[in-house]
């Protein structure tokens, strides 16, 4: 019968089916993920390390960071200081211990920035990636590398991870210190108590002259290289020997990384491959600063690759500066003549209008900021140094360069000007400590360089010249000098002031010089005041009917004067920005930041001790 | 012209099975033998019997037409014609078995002239159910299992898809449509809203079109659709193992007629749409708010690109007074009438509605379905066809629209009598085309209608030029699509090896593939955003115009120097969004089914069961894009047309699942039901050593009202059903490098020149043995019918665990550097309980009525979480153990501060006090109650119009303690934002060819605390955009009894922290997302058959159907739907426009006009 001829067709057809599946069970279920390496193989030539290193770029040399983003970025990221004011109440201090101060997410996130100790938060994600890099150069590469690559490798590892303890450190003082990957079975590692600053201290200084003697001098354009890490080492070191003298009275301690950090400027100085050779608005708002030679690192932006940034914005009018340089920092700008405006024999030293002080200051005032007051800075006085000479000027329509987060002007991530600076402190620094004393040769070759920096046309064009140099013989005696501070010390870090302003990090100098005071309106009054203005001449926006009772302006004499619809001619003196108050009230504990309480008791809940930051208890 | 279509069909039948076989067989053949074999055996059986003629008519006395007719115990059968007559050869008294669908099927003797009634069949006991792996009548089903009556829930309605119309029809299965973003599938749960915390576990159900998972319930077309069954509990989902862990939607498609006869069915909806909820936004009363918050913190003037102040607030009020009538949206916006500049700034003094510029109207929606089925012979087959089409609501853009265009066909034949095969064909294409405006999800076009305020400017400006706007956008943007082609084939078989013993086999293959195009450009309009310019005419001299706008000479009195917006291309190039962008992913899976039923019947008393089968289950997916920017041509985006840089990327992903499964049924005198099922499944998502598991279930019934003892119940209680259930399920829904560490690659932001550096980032930390979530179903029911079946009431109790759930790992302290790996540590709970009620009734005089109803509700809570896991209330996405699903935590507002609750200093101002080291205002009494924890600017300070907090612990202080569950301070559970007795109704009725019904759908409970502009009070004020809500009652001293706060700037900082000063998370102004909707109303019209008969129609009726006509709601006048979810859309499941509540495309209700008709 055909019928069961088609009967046996289809049973033999289905039986077949079913032999077959049932047949390739064995690696029917094996289905591992495709679209990731995993870690049990990746660990297999040069390229991949290179790889996984990369991704400590964006997150520690971050020049203007990106898109919207402002974590360390100049400019923005550092505007909590004694620089700026703004209107109403001045940003505070922290006031209580948070519940919270860290994270644990994956490392792919950077840590959240805290303005108010210009530094990360509680994060040990670079730290676990570093250790793990570690690990895995030590287990799984060694018979993969040569011994140069191995050692180049190891070097960038141990670079990154001291420098994130400094970053660390600069926050919170003592922190746990983990010499190796571990895993979640270690808790006595993982609950340790916060390890002595200075013991994590040594093991930076140890990574540090590790790195220096093992990175490669070229490792390709962009990447780590040994003068790159000479540069953060010439900062760090000199954070911390600053840190040791003042905050802890430890003058074998301060001298050891003051040592350090005049032999890693040294490495660069003497390199021979840098020089100050550019204005600084060619420096700040430069397309493209491939060959600049002041430039240790520079960030590149690239529009057509989507990394842009916003603080060009910020530096134009476009966007709001709600802080802006106040009148402590304009006075401490040098006269043409090098001396402090109070010592100054220039003519109209002693005025502080806009266009006075274009003409008598220091090259790097006019450079610093606009010409004409600004409605969008806070205290007027805009804040122009991180673009070029055009944007600010423009009117409608605005290049997208410009305005909103797609600016693309480069970033100097380290530069020569600040390397110049760290050692001249560190060398000042160590001639308090019996080291010799600082000759006028050593000024020559770092501020003096500073000093002889080049101008641009436009501020030829405006009267401009180059400030007098600076003489040993002939030091000023600035009479609002703190009475603690050595005369050279004094104009070297007024120096620092002006050539790094808005720069990393004020904050961190004020705290490490322990001078957190200079934050107080009660201690500086004038950081809560503006430069002198005659609005009735500069800004009658200012002296409109809705401006009644709100625009101030502050005499000579002290006494404030409030815009009353008739007085507009009176309205002459140091501005005032609208609603200005003082911040609250602040103790010395704010030099270092209280660690979040869930973590004391999530500490305590385990058997273990988590310290708090002390003034913090 | 019944002969004709039946040589019609014959051909058709002999074409499809002809195709049939060539696809299985390959032997043409065998098919002639067939037929001739089984001619041969029907004329054999009629050679002794004589014809017999009736008639079949419904209650109503029309005939019913293609009703079967079948003498019993035999394959002797016929149909009904168009009059409902029939004729038959057979022995006189021998019985006869007459059945059509929806009516019960009566067996009558046969004898000459027969008239039959036939009644309906509303919820019939021996209806059959879907179920796992077969079917299962009514009266013996063991486990939790609705079913949908499909012609009332689906029929009729101006919906786009089966989700929409489940919305409230079953209980226990939650669909909530959280905006109308066309072409947007619906969020389906069953039982409760989290199956596992788990962020890559899935909390939906598995939907299973004739036992293939399919990606998405909104493929169907609903016209295609013959039944729907929702297995709930995990002793009827169990048997699909492992990814029916979070419950089952089993949807079958129309096969062919069970009788012999061809059926045309053409039906067709035309619907229109309109915002379903005024989006009243504040304009006057807005600026007033912005004005009062800027005062009180010492600023002027405010805004983002158009600013506002007290003098240009005073303008606007003239403004408004002037024009606010005569002024049309579309009139040019002038300089010094609409606006002015203060300094650098934008004055804006006229108002503007978005809606008038971004929204359309009445948009339009059709929809037609054709289908064909039938049965020839031993073949029957069905076609369908099915075309939507919906438009959205942009209204300037280019092209705004959802289209669906489903074919199927199935076909069925039986070989001999031990071999049917089959063959399905279904192919689904879903296109979403909408204005590409721009690539982020955070920030699109809808934000923006809820973002700035009325005086940012819309239409055109005095020359002419299109003004910067999210609408100018939306009108250059090219269209953008989402493409979805969803083919599945199916080859299949049933061996009859015996009448008890049978085997299935079905082999289905399933290619799914979305397409997404986004051709970019880039925008120019005259820019809004941008810093104005002089404006000169033609050759180049200063324009001077006056208040009103008009041009006067230099020098004129009141005249001014105008300005204009600048005309440019305002999108920097290769910039966001001018590039092109493509994606494709292609899934291609197969799935594999065997198993063999045996029913064994001892002595009528004894009925087993026995089920056993294999499913396998493999699909690899493929994805790609690429991208390249800097577009040449922007009428024609196209990469060969682009100069700049290029990306790409994809992915595969693959995986698959086996399982062995068996089933046993026992029923002891129709009395007595037992089940139990046993699974043995195995997973590609697991390491080798977890990768099986063995998961069982048992189900068990009482068929209480069969006993005798239960007789006398009979006149009211028809039937009485006991059962109960308990199953355990696995669930394999994660990602398969759940226990793999992998470094994932990425671009950096990093450049070298112009290229991104690449890097590998840290590989986050896994736990190597971990292993399935167990899902664990307890479920007790009664089902119940009343007054002859009239009436019925269905319950169920349930409670689901979820063991070894997967949860983040035991809290390690931040230095470990990554999160804690995940593992099994945590468990969750859900409870619920579920009622229908449903009623039939036809009275004597031919009304008909019916009437259903359901209600459920399900709380879960964590009830194992990682030891030491900080109970954290401040943050309501954080576990722990003992936490209720869902709960909000927060303040109690006692009221808002009034004049006389503080001191004062002798001039009148407020006087101070420093409390906690924080400056407040001092408060009248002895030892008040101080708020500075919650005092959180610097610029604010606590005052009369503020919120004054209950002090629930007495410590005379605001506070949250420390922020947990064991010391929660002041807050307490304020709410919860899990939706609670979710319920819906339906009242119907039918006359003389009338029919009627009425559907509400509705959430008992749930709360929310909003994010955005139209959820939070004084919300990013210089923005400028606020619900009217909050503009019209905000506490002024002359609106002390106000019922927001006084107006202050709440600063929108990225993570959605406005938790602050007035706004902490409270009860006053949580939002109170309950509702009642009338979702449907239908009214139809049946031509009377006699009529329509002459033009060859069995069935014609027209429709009037309106969806989602009026909403009930408690949100204050909120421009808020009540079912939406913050930051979820189709584009962006977690932070779609920056988690804002309410601001995407709005939901809409429809009122439509539809035709039906078979031949």
């Amino acid at each position: 019968m055909k019928t069961n001829i088609i009967t046996r067709r289809v049973a033999s057809c289905f039986i077949l089916l079913s032999t077959l599946f049932i047949s390739s069970c064995e690696d029917f279920l094996d289905r591992p993920q495709l679209n990731n390496p995993d870690d049990q193989s990746f660990w297999t030539q040069e390229n991949n390390i290179r790889l996984f290193a990369n991704e400590f770029y964006p997150q520690f040399f971050v020049g203007y960071n990106s898109s919207w983003t402002l974590d360390y970025s100049h400019f923005k990221g550092y505007m909590f200081s004694d620089d700026v004011v703004s209107k109403n109440v001045q940003s505070l201090f922290e006031t209580s211990v948070p519940p919270s101060r860290g994270s644990s997410s994956n490392t792919t996130s950077a840590p959240a920035w805290m303005a108010q100790y210009a530094g990360p938060t509680w994060y040990f994600g670079w730290i676990r990636k570093a250790n793990m890099m570690l690990n895995r150069l030590d287990t799984r590469m060694k018979g993969t590398l040569s011994t140069e690559s191995m050692n180049h490798w190891t070097a960038v590892a141990r670079f990154f991870k001291a420098l994130d303890y400094c970053r660390l450190v600069s926050v919170f003082g003592d922190v746990p210190y983990f010499e190796a990957e571990f895993s979640t079975g270690d808790k006595d590692i993982m609950y340790k108590d916060r390890t002595p600053r200075n013991e994590v201290m040594d093991k930076v200084y140890d990574d540090f002259k590790y790195a220096i003697q093992n990175l490669r001098e070229n490792d390709g354009n962009q990447c780590l290289n040994k003068n790159i890490a000479a540069g953060f080492i010439s900062r760090w070191m000199l954070f911390e020997g600053t840190w040791q003298k003042y905050q802890n009275n430890d003058n074998t301690r301060a001298k050891k990384f003051l040592d350090f950090a005049v032999e890693a400027s040294e490495i660069i100085m003497n390199s021979g491959k840098y020089e100050i050779a550019t204005d600084m608005h060619t420096l700040f708002g430069s397309d493209n600063l491939a060959g600049n030679k002041e430039c240790i690192l520079y960030r590149h932006y690239d529009a057509t690759q989507s990394v842009t940034h916003c603080i060009a914005s910020y530096n134009c009018s476009y966007e709001a500066q709600d802080q802006s340089a106040n009148l402590d920092v304009v006075k401490a700008f040098i006269c043409k003549d090098g001396k402090d405006w109070q010592n100054s024999t220039v003519e109209n030293a002693d005025k502080f209008d806009l266009a006075n002080l274009i003409k008598t200051r220091d090259p790097r005032f006019e450079a610093s900021f606009l010409d004409k007051l600004n409605v969008s800075a806070a205290a007027l006085l805009f804040t122009s140094k991180f673009v070029d000479r055009t944007g600010p000027k423009l009117t409608a329509p605005i290049p997208a360069k410009y305005y909103s987060n797609t600016n693309t002007n480069d970033a100097p991530v380290i530069r020569l000007g600040e390397i110049l600076l760290n050692w001249i402190e560190a060398k000042a620094e160590l001639s308090t400590l019996g080291e010799t004393a600082v000759t006028q040769a050593d000024i020559d070759k770092s501020i003096n360089i500073l000093r002889k920096r080049p101008l641009d046309e436009e501020a030829i064009n405006k009267g401009v010249v180059k400030s007098a140099l600076m003489s040993l013989a002939a030091l000023p005696n600035d009479p609002s000098r703190d009475a603690d501070v050595p005369q050279l010390i004094w104009e070297i870090r007024r120096e620092r002031r002006m050539e790094l302003f808005m720069e990393p990090s004020r904050l961190l100098d004020l705290k490490r010089w322990k001078k957190i005071n200079y934050m107080k309106g009660s201690v500086k009054p004038d950081i809560l005041k503006g430069i002198w203005v005659d609005l009735s001449k500069e800004m009658p926006s200012l002296l409109t009917t809705a401006k009644k009772g709100i625009t101030q302006v502050m005499k000579a004499d002290g006494s404030i004067v409030k815009f009353n619809g008739s007085n507009a001619a009176d309205m002459v003196g140091f501005y005032l920005p609208e609603g200005v108050k003082d911040r609250d009230d602040f103790t010395d504990r704010v030099y270092l930041s209280p660690v979040g309480k869930s973590q004391i008791d999530l500490y305590t809940s385990q058997g273990y001790k988590l310290t708090q930051t002390k003034g913090w208890e | 012209m019944n002969e004709d279509r039946k040589r019609r069909s014959v051909k058709s039948y002999k074409l499809l099975t002809t195709l049939a076989f060539v696809l299985l067989i390959g032997n043409t053949e065998s098919f002639a033998e067939t037929t001739t074999l089984s001619t041969v055996n029907t004329s054999s059986e009629q050679q002794q019997a004589q014809q017999i003629q009736g008639k079949i008519v419904d209650a109503k006395g029309e005939p019913v037409i293609g009703a079967s007719v079948l003498e019993k115990g035999t394959t002797n059968g016929t149909i009904t014609d168009i009059d409902g007559n029939f004729t038959i050869r057979c022995k006189t008294g021998s019985l006869l078995v007459i059945s059509y669908i929806g009516y019960k099927t009566q067996e009558i003797r046969a004898s000459k002239n027969v008239k039959i009634t036939l009644t309906e069949d509303t919820e019939l006991l021996d209806e059959v159910v879907v179920v796992g792996y077969g079917s299962q009548q009514r009266k013996n089903l063991t486990g939790a299992v609705a079913t949908v009556d499909v012609n009332k829930t689906l029929d009729s309605r101006p919906i786009a898809d089966v989700g929409r119309g489940l919305q409230g029809s079953v209980p226990g299965l939650s669909i909530t449509v959280p905006s109308g973003e066309v072409g947007s599938d619906p969020v389906i749960r069953i039982r409760g809203q989290i199956a596992s915390i788990n962020s890559t576990a899935k909390s939906t159900p598995l939907i299973l079109l004739d036992n293939v998972e399919i990606p998405s319930i909104s493929l169907v077309n609903p016209d295609d659709i013959e039944s729907i069954s929702v297995l709930k509990d995990a002793a009827s989902s169990s048997i699909y193992g492992s990814k029916a862990a979070a419950g089952v939607i089993l949807i079958t498609t129309k096969k062919g007629t069970k009788t012999d006869r061809v059926s045309i069915s053409y039906s067709n909806n035309f619907s229109w749409a309109k915002v379903a909820k005024d989006i009243d936004m504040a304009t006057i009363n807005g600026m007033e708010y912005a004005i009062a918050a800027i005062e009180r913190v010492g600023s002027t003037k405010t805004g983002a690109f158009w600013k506002l102040d007290k003098t240009s607030y005073e303008r606007t009020k003239a403004w408004y007074e002037k024009y606010g009538s005569t002024i049309k949206p579309s009139d040019p916006i002038v300089y010094g009438r609409d606006w002015y500049l203060d300094g650098a700034d934008k004055m804006g003094v006229r108002l503007y509605n978005a809606y008038d510029h971004m929204i359309a109207e009445w948009t339009p929606t059709q929809t037609h379905n054709i289908s064909i089925n039938g049965v020839t012979g031993k073949t029957t087959y069905n076609i369908g066809l099915g075309y939507f089409d919906q438009q959205g609501l942009i209204k300037s853009a280019k092209q705004d629209d959802f289209k669906r265009y489903n074919a199927t066909a199935k076909l069925s034949t039986e070989l001999n009598k031990y071999i049917t095969v089959r063959t399905g064909y279904l192919f689904s294409q879903r296109t979403k085309s909408y204005p590409y405006i721009t690539s982020s999800t955070t920030a699109d076009p809808w934000l923006y209608l809820y973002r700035w305020g009325p005086l940012q400017p819309f239409g055109t400006d005095e020359n002419g030029n299109i003004v910067r706007s999210p609408a100018s956008e939306a009108a250059q943007a090219n269209t953008a699509t989402q493409r979805t082609n969803y083919t599945n084939i199916n080859i299949g078989a049933t061996v009859t090896f015996t009448k008890d013993w049978t085997l299935e086999a079905d082999y289905t293959f399933a290619n799914n593939e979305f397409l997404e195009n986004k051709p970019g450009t880039r925008y120019s309009a005259a820019d809004s955003w941008s810093a104005p310019i002089l404006r000169k005419d033609a050759n180049g001299n200063q324009i001077y115009v006056n208040q009103d706008g008009q041009v006067v000479p230099a020098g004129t009195a009141g005249g001014m120097t105008a300005y204009q917006l600048p005309y440019s291309m305002y999108t920097g190039k290769g910039a966001n969004p001018d590039h092109i962008y493509r994606s494709s992913e292609n899934m291609q899976q197969h799935t594999y089914n065997v198993y063999t039923t045996y029913n064994l019947n001892l002595q009528d008393q004894h009925l087993f069961k026995f089920m056993t089968g294999l499913n396998v289950v493999k699909s690899k997916t493929v994805t790609q894009w690429a991208q390249k920017t800097e577009l040449l041509d922007f009428t024609n985006p196209q990469f060969d047309l682009a100069t700049g840089t290029q990306t790409s990327g994809g992915k595969t992903y693959w995986e698959s699942q086996k399982g062995f499964f068996g089933r046993i049924n026992y029923a002891y005198n129709q009395k007595y039901l037992i089940e139990a099922n046993l699974r043995y499944d195995g997973s590609s998502k697991f390491p080798d050593e977890l990768k099986w598991r063995w998961f069982p279930s048992f189900s068990a019934g009482w068929r209480a009202s069969e006993e005798a003892f239960m007789q006398w119940t009979k006149p009211v209680l028809s039937s009485l059903k006991l059962r109960g259930s308990w199953g355990i399920i696995g669930d394999q829904s994660v990602s398969s490098s759940l226990y793999v560490p992998t470094l994932s690659y990425n671009n950096s932001t990093w450049l070298d020149g112009s290229t991104k550096f690449i890097y590998y980032g840290t590989p986050s930390a896994v736990d190597r043995h971990i292993t399935w979530q167990d899902f664990e179903t307890l479920d007790f029911g009664l089902d119940a019918r009343f007054f002859n079946d009239k009436l019925g009431l269905t319950f169920d109790w349930y409670q689901r665990y979820t063991r070894n759930m997967i949860t983040p790992g035991v809290t390690l302290p931040e230095t470990y550097g990554t999160s804690a790996p995940v593992a099994n540590y945590g468990e969750l709970r859900t409870k619920g309980w579920e009622v229908t009620l449903d009623f039939n009734h036809r009275f004597n005089n031919g009304i008909g009525i019916n009437a259903m109803a359901t209600i459920s509700d399900a709380t879960t809570y964590i009830t194992d979480y990682p030891v030491g896991s900080p109970k954290t209330i401040t943050n309501q996405s954080a576990y722990y153990k003992g936490k209720r699903y869902g709960d909000i935590w927060g303040y109690r507002t006692e009221r808002l501060y009034q004049a006389d609750d503080f001191e004062y200093n002798t001039d009148g101002s407020l006087a101070t006090i420093v409390v906690d080291g924080k400056t407040m205002y001092k408060l009248k009494g002895e030892n008040p109650v101080y708020q500075p924890f919650v005092q959180n600017s610097a610029n604010f300070r606590f005052g009369p119009g503020d919120v004054k907090y209950k002090d629930l612990n007495g410590d005379k202080r605001i506070t949250n303690g420390n922020g947990t569950e064991d010391d929660p301070g002041d807050m307490t559970v304020i709410g919860n934002s899990t939706p609670r007795y979710q319920y819906g109704f339906r009242l119907g009725g039918d006359y003389k060819g009338f029919d009627f019904s009425i559907f509400f759908q509705g959430i008992g409970k749930r709360s929310i605390w909003g994010d955005g502009s139209l959820a939070i009070p004084g919300y990013n004020v210089s923005d400028g955009a606020m619900a009217e809500t909050f503009a019209k009652d905000f506490w002024r001293e002359d609106r002390t009894d106000a019922y927001y706060p006084r107006p202050y700037n709440v600063g929108a900082v990225a993570g959605g922290s406005t938790s602050s000063n007035n706004t902490h998370i409270q009860d006053r102004y949580l939002l109170d997302m309950s509702y009642l909707r009338l979702k449907n109303i239908t009214l139809g019209y049946s031509l009377p058959a006699s009529l329509i008969k002459k033009v060859f129609l069995t069935k014609a009726r027209v429709y009037a159907s309106m969806e989602n006509i009026i909403t009930w709601d408690n949100l204050r006048g909120l421009p808020i739907d009540p079912e939406a979810i913050s930051g979820y859309s189709m584009f962006n499941n977690s932070n779609y426009n920056s988690g804002r509540t309410g601001v995407g495309a709005p939901m809409f209700k429809n009122v439509s006009f539809g035709l039906q008709l078979t031949f």
